[in-house]
């Protein structure tokens, strides 16, 4: 059995959470039964499982620090002077917030200076690949998806660009804007019920020792 | 202006030319910017990371919380520690114990949010769609609201058949669909191509805003650099 320490701790803290969802969530803390206390272990392993996902994320950021600070001091085609900028970059931002603390204006203004013009420009970059993106679907995929998302596409954007409010003035016109401006709705929920039984299943193969993402 | 504001224009205006340059291929002036921005995410998140969440909840408790306070939060600290040996190959087996605490909690949590999140309240509104006295009350007419949800649940159903793939092998043939279920899979794809495209076009009306913008920062810019 592969790791079997680490199997129990995941079924046993993940049943107890996954109970918690089961039992009325109201108790009276004048009359504690066994419900408050479960809701309490329950609240208390939430508490701990937030606090290590924080823990991960900082050992990852830490990991990738390592990996850039590798290819810096490596030689020939593996060395990438680019992560010293990385290195540079991160290691200013980690001592000014902890200086500053990120609450501090001049700290968030700093931030926000170089995190917002990178972000719109990349956002923006969207139209030229986005465009090109769909030009080739259609050469490449033709079939019922691509036709109807290519139609889908260019009747929505057209809807977008003011046309529905118009359409919306002229009563007869009115229902079946309407109906079209729903109908993305069954699609999204079709994947949504899909992505919530796929969940499902994998949060189940987890609790079940099924799968052990964690034994690697 | 402040001298503050044009530094951080100056600085708005580079990183937005830095990233325009992908428009003439990948290059090391986007890779640049690109890792700027990584680097300063990074590093935010760090210093977030600590004020927000090891600080408050293991450091703050720990040095002046109650005994029963640190001691709850000694299998925590413990966890956390074995966590930290991930980043050391030859140790990296101890940190699987905090996996399989934070992957534990983390599946109930998903199979909670599952069923409450999405499952009960999409199968809810599938169904309210069918309350046909809503509508009337909004003056829709009935008939054509009960035509809009029998489309979307027919659209549902068939977008979830597309995504069912079991198949049965009969003898010297390749495994196939029954035909039913090739039908309402093939429903299925224009369901959710129409979704798809509608996701499209709001994301490409998103860019193209962002575009509209950009490209007038960069002219203010250059106006105000030159007068």
């Amino acid at each position: 059995m592969r790791a079997p320490f680490s199997t129990a701790l995941a079924i046993a803290f993940g049943l107890v959470v996954l109970l918690g969802y089961f039992i009325p969530a109201p108790c009276d803390p004048a009359n504690p039964g066994l419900s408050c206390t479960f809701l309490g272990i329950r609240v208390v392993l939430l508490d701990w499982g937030a606090t290590l996902a924080g823990v991960a994320m900082l050992v990852g950021i830490v990991n990738l620090a390592l990996v850039h600070w590798r290819k810096v001091r490596a030689s020939g085609k593996e060395r990438d002077l680019l992560s010293a900028v990385f290195l540079l970059a991160f290691l200013i931002t980690l001592a000014a917030g902890l200086w500053f603390t990120p609450a501090d204006v001049r700290f968030q203004r700093a931030v926000l200076g170089i995190q917002t013009p990178v972000e719109i420009s990349l956002m923006a970059l969207l139209v030229v690949t986005l465009a090109y993106a769909s030009l080739r679907l259609l050469q490449r995929r033709s079939g019922l998806m691509a036709v109807s998302f290519v139609i889908s596409a260019l009747v929505f954007l057209l809807l977008m660009s003011g046309l529905s409010g118009l359409f919306q003035q002229v009563p007869l016109l009115r229902e079946p804007v309407n109906v079209i401006n729903r109908l993305p709705l069954a699609g999204a929920r079709g994947i949504l019920l899909g992505i919530a039984l796929g969940s499902l299943t994998a949060g189940l193969r987890i609790l079940l020792g099924a799968d052990r993402p964690y034994s690697g | 202006m402040m001298q503050g504001d044009l530094i951080w224009t100056l600085v708005g205006f580079i990183l937005t030319l830095l990233v325009f340059s992908y428009l003439f291929g990948d290059n090391v002036l986007f890779r640049l910017a690109v890792y700027v921005f990584v680097g300063v995410t990074s590093g935010y998140v760090v210093v977030l990371l600590v004020d927000q969440v090891l600080v408050p909840r293991l450091v703050t408790p720990l040095m002046q919380g109650s005994i029963e306070q640190r001691l709850l939060l000694v299998i925590p600290l413990i966890l956390s520690i074995l966590l930290v040996t991930k980043l050391f190959p030859r140790l990296a087996a101890f940190g699987n114990l905090s996996l399989g605490v934070m992957v534990g909690i983390g599946a109930a949590v998903i199979v909670g949010g599952a069923l409450q999140g999405t499952l009960a309240s999409q199968i809810t509104a599938a169904v309210t769609d069918f309350n046909l006295q809503s509508g009337v009350l909004k003056g829709r007419d009935p008939v054509l609201k009960l035509i809009e949800a029998l489309i979307l649940l027919v659209g549902t159903i068939s977008t979830l058949v597309y995504f069912q793939f079991g198949a049965t092998a009969k003898p010297n043939q390749p495994p196939r669909r029954p035909r039913w279920v090739e039908m309402l899979a093939g429903m299925g794809q224009i369901f959710i191509g129409i979704t798809l495209g509608s996701l499209f076009a709001g994301v490409f009306a998103a860019a193209l805003t962002a575009l509209i913008d950009r490209l007038d920062f960069i002219t203010l810019v250059i106006y105000d650099i030159l007068f």
